[in-house]
């Protein structure tokens, strides 16, 4: 039956597109090429803010809404450390210890303990080699983007320490609250730190350079973000998934999902565990703010930047199903579909005014019809797969 | 009675400090928000103004000034509290959005209000009290429609408006049916404010194919737009409006502004004989004092905001509003460092305004914004 239904809504969309060639030549191949690839980019980018709102959900029944504000915090810090390279050394000293500590505290995490020897060889190697790459004049997005993944990981888990982890016990409410104004908190702290301006990203000019190539039937415009962009959101959600599936905090995680309280009574550190969901959920929102920044080549003001991408993929994790690793990758990817490939299938036309400046309605349009046909989300009945 | 002779000593300082205590202005501006640029470099110019003459009537002059935060509630707020401070006179705001709802609760008051950007005509229509610098964009439209179909030669133009906006709504709007009259074609794209994504709307654009791109909104989001424009493909001359003069535009979108053009308020490059002078003292005057800010047109209106209020107040010799008011309509050929402004017989926006046509010139991380030419009203 599913199938069936794929097969329906395939056809409708191809002889849309056979349609709109038919009155107007300029919707040619290019012209749909580029929205799928566009609507890919976009989606992978929902699926991984989405992943920190489904995360957090999994474990400790909280709709983290300051989610958003740490994919800001993301790209601004990105922004900073490669619009001021070479740093002076008070600032890369600054930087390249919060790197440090966030290395520290994902390896402890894997050794168990944060004096292991290992554990402070490899802190001691980050600090060296980031104070040496904000030193040095060239500091490409690679660098800034697994800097602020990690800076960005720190932030994350000081925000649960500083307001979530002293109301454990509390109704959900009051976490409910705390996270929305530790949201606010968050945007006038960028306005403080980065000023409430739009500001240019443009960290390389490879990646997000102008590109064009022929297909057969028309110019396709593009740049390499559209490659880039789903390729670093693979390698991440594939890193996750090895990550909760093979090792012990991964485990750890996935049996405090089921139910904290046994959890902890076979042994499990249940405030590590809510730590580590922080510290993996922003680095993942970190990593998408920064190629966000890249793919639209500047960011907005700090006390907007996080606002509508953060409520789009909380949209995305409950059509995937909140609490479901995969189901925010699906409700990602389908939300950049819906915005951006459905939105071109209806554009200006000489007698049809155009969807796409509505395209912002239509994640929440999906967000109602799937609560109405499947309340718990595509792929969220299962709850033995939460995490 | 000891007591009573204190209280009585007390209310007469009172009365007498009322009498001789500074008179209040009110500023409101966008201070903070997606206009904050420019909202700060017109208050600048209020300020180097406020500095040169800080006194009127023999009282000192005190600025209030209000940050709306870029918000029509904002706007609302501060001209509320104008109205509770006893202000004199309100200078801004910068935005025709904001400025509409404040002098509705300022004409109601019956308090003058003096727009240093909105070029909306319906903010002086709301009322007596309704007062501006720049012109509107009924003559902004028209000129830019001008340019289009005689420099650029163009035929078919893609309007690009920020829907929820007056000032870009209206400014589209005026140059549509200036362009059309002239025998060209447009389409208009709409957008909403703090949009990022301009990939479909632009993509879109596609199947109209136009010659020429007119962008009718502010920097916020033409910092986003313009690059995924070049990006995608589009090499065709963008125009945009006064809400260009931003450096958040040249700086937030880089190369991609390069030999971007906009039509805005007349600066000492473009004034000619005295008034050229007075612009460039002026200038000289402002970058003594902010050595980091930029000079826009904006800067150059706010400071003619205050410098007409306190002509008005000298004239009328009070601080009455009916008076100042009255004043302020007879003016005439008022030396202003934007040109010379003048009221009389006009619904509050001056007669015989100048405006330039200015490109940016972006290379790497170095901008400047280069005079094409100056435009007079007639």
């Amino acid at each position: 039956m599913p199938w069936l239904v794929a097969a329906v809504l395939i056809a409708l969309v191809v002889w849309r597109m056979a349609y709109l060639h038919q009155v107007n030549p300029a919707f040619d191949v290019a012209f749909f090429g580029g929205a799928f690839l566009r609507s890919f980019q976009l989606g992978s980018l929902y699926a991984l803010i989405a992943l920190g709102y489904t995360m957090v959900y999994g474990i400790i029944r909280l709709i983290n809404f300051a989610h958003g504000e740490v994919f800001m915090v993301g790209a601004f810090v990105a922004y900073f450390i490669f619009s001021r390279t070479p740093y002076t050394w008070p600032w890369a000293v600054l930087v390249s210890v919060l790197v440090a500590v966030g290395f520290m505290y994902v390896l402890g995490f894997w050794r168990g303990r944060l004096t292991d020897p290992l554990v402070l060889t490899g802190g001691a190697l980050a600090f060296l080699a980031s104070t040496l790459a904000l030193r040095s004049a060239e500091y490409g997005w690679f660098w800034a983007l697994v800097s602020s993944m990690f800076v960005t990981g720190v932030v994350g888990v000081l925000i649960d320490k500083v307001a979530y982890r002293p109301l454990r016990g509390a109704p959900r409410n009051s976490m409910l609250i705390t996270a929305i104004a530790v949201s606010f908190f968050l945007q006038n702290f960028g306005i403080l730190a980065f000023t409430n301006r739009q500001t240019p990203f443009r960290p390389d000019s490879f990646w997000t350079g102008f590109l064009q190539f022929n297909v057969p039937g028309g110019t396709l415009f593009t740049t390499w973000m559209v490659v880039l962009v789903p390729l670093v959101t693979a390698v991440l959600v594939i890193a996750l998934t090895l990550f909760v599936t093979r090792t012990r905090l991964g485990r750890a995680m996935r049996a405090t999902a089921q139910d904290a309280e046994t959890a902890q009574m076979m042994g499990v550190n249940v405030d590590r565990v809510i730590a580590t969901t922080f510290l993996l959920g922003s680095m993942l929102a970190a990593a998408a703010g920064v190629m966000w920044g890249m793919t639209f080549g500047s960011i907005n003001q700090p006390a907007i930047f996080g606002i509508l991408p953060g409520i789009k993929a909380f949209a995305a994790a409950v059509i995937g199903g909140i609490g479901s690793l995969p189901g925010a990758v699906i409700g990602g990817v389908l939300l950049g579909f819906m915005e951006n490939f459905l939105t071109s299938l209806f554009p200006r036309t000489a007698s049809f005014p155009g969807i796409t400046e509505y395209k912002d309605t239509f994640a929440f349009l999906l967000l109602i019809v799937i609560l109405l046909v499947k309340p718990s989300g595509i792929v969220g009945e299962d709850l033995s797969e939460k995490v | 009675m000891k007591k009573l002779f204190v209280l009585l000593v007390v209310a007469l300082m009172g009365l007498g400090m009322a009498q001789d205590g500074p008179i209040l202005v009110g500023v409101n501006l966008e201070l903070s928000g997606r206009m904050a640029v420019t909202g700060n470099d017109t208050l600048y110019g209020i300020q180097v103004a406020h500095d040169e003459i800080s006194e009127v009537l023999g009282r000192p002059v005190e600025l209030s000034v209000c940050d709306n935060a870029s918000t029509v509630q904002g706007s609302v707020a501060c001209a509320n509290r104008f109205v509770d401070e006893g202000v004199v006179g309100v200078l801004g705001s910068y935005s025709s959005s904001h400025s509409i709802p404040a002098a509705e609760v300022l004409q109601d008051a019956g308090i003058v209000m003096i727009s240093t950007g909105s070029t909306n005509p319906a903010t002086t229509q709301i009322g007596d009290y309704i007062f501006r610098i720049p012109y509107t964009d009924q003559f902004q439209g028209r000129v830019a429609a001008q340019y289009a179909s005689e420099d650029v030669g163009a035929q078919r133009v893609a309007i690009f408006r920020q829907q929820d906006d007056d000032y870009s709504v209206g400014l589209a709007g005026f140059f549509q049916e200036a362009f059309e009259e002239m025998g060209g074609e447009t389409t208009v794209v709409d957008f909403t404010a703090n949009t990022v994504d301009f990939s479909a709307q632009i993509s879109n654009l596609r199947a109209f194919n136009p010659d020429m791109i007119y962008f009718t909104g502010f920097c916020a989001e033409a910092a986003s737009l313009v690059p995924q424009l070049r990006r995608q493909g589009f090499t065709q001359p963008i125009l945009g409006g006064d809400a260009s003069d931003d450096s958040q535009c040249p700086e937030g979108g880089g190369e991609a502004f390069d030999g971007f053009t906009f039509t805005s308020f007349g600066g000492p490059e473009i004034l000619e004989g005295e008034a050229g002078e007075r612009a460039a003292e002026f200038v000289e005057a402002f970058e003594q004092q902010f050595p980091d800010a930029t000079v826009t047109g904006f800067t150059l209106s706010g400071a003619d905001a205050y410098y007409v209020l306190m002509e008005a107040i000298e004239r009328a010799g009070s601080t009455d509003p009916q008076e100042v008011r009255d004043a302020l309509a007879s003016l005439e050929g008022f030396p202003g460092v934007s040109g010379e402004i003048t009221y009389v017989g006009t619904d509050g926006t001056p007669a015989n305004r100048v405006m330039g046509l200015f490109r940016y010139d972006v290379s790497g991380d170095d901008w400047e914004k280069t005079v094409i030419r100056g435009i007079s009203l007639n």
